[in-house]
């Protein structure tokens, strides 16, 4: 997996690639932790280049997103499609990101 | 048959995937939908057996991966700690669960799962690839 951040403004864009699974979560974890104790407004999650997402994956973001309302921000998630379109279907979570 | 003999590690993880993706293109009509069930849950599964059959300790995961002409069939084996999936509770997806969903996916994406626990712990999971026509 592969993870980059740009800040713009309010806004954070974080791109992940490759694999979000239970193997590769905890890479990311530290700069999700880093996004909340900045207190980031807005973060959107961009999975447009993930190939994989297990329910470890989906936990970070699901995380995230409860982290961020806390303090009155919010997350959303650009560019789903295939398996993680698939995932977030089911779960009922395109209706809560991709509004 | 294809049959895949891997420690039970994560590292391992993208290995077994990757065999099972192909084998899906294996079925007949197994199309894009056919594909991301399976391998979501296979993933599942195989994350059960690593993380919460053996945990810290590393022992031997057995797939076999039957495509079939209007089917998928994975069974997976394992000698870690019994774990029946048809067991687990559901979980509450208004609340925005953090974990808890891997069984749920498993047994959303495929039409038949099975369980039988002893020395090997053995599931088995099929997917139809035409769930409207189920044959014999």
């Amino acid at each position: 997996m592969k993870f980059s951040r740009v800040d713009q403004a309010d806004e954070t864009i974080l791109q992940v690639e490759g694999v979000l699974d239970a193997l590769t979560a905890p890479e990311i974890r530290p700069t999700i932790d880093a996004l909340v104790s900045e207190r980031r407004k807005s973060i959107v999650v961009d999975v447009s280049s993930l190939r994989l997402i297990d329910s470890s994956g989906v936990g970070v973001i699901v995380g995230l997103s409860k982290r961020c309302k806390a303090y009155g921000g919010m997350v959303r998630v650009s560019g789903l499609k295939n398996q993680p379109l698939a995932i977030f279907k089911l779960l009922r979570l395109d209706r809560v990101f991709c509004p | 048959m294809i049959r895949l003999r891997m420690p039970s590690r994560l590292e391992y993880r993208d290995l077994a995937i990757r065999t099972v993706a192909s084998a899906c293109k294996l079925v007949p009509d197994g199309g894009d939908d056919f594909h991301n069930g399976v391998i979501s849950a296979f993933s599942e599964a195989l994350n059960n057996v690593i993380l919460h059959g053996y945990g810290p300790a590393v022992g031997e995961v057995e797939i076999e991966i039957e495509p079939r002409q209007d089917r998928l069939i994975i069974r997976l084996m394992d000698y870690g700690k019994t774990f029946d999936p048809r067991l687990a509770p559901l979980p509450d997806l208004d609340n925005l669960p953090e974990s808890g969903l891997g069984v749920f996916i498993m047994r959303s994406f495929m039409d038949d799962i099975s369980y039988a626990g002893g020395a090997p712990n053995m599931l088995s999971m099929t997917k139809l690839s035409h769930p409207n026509k189920r044959g014999p």
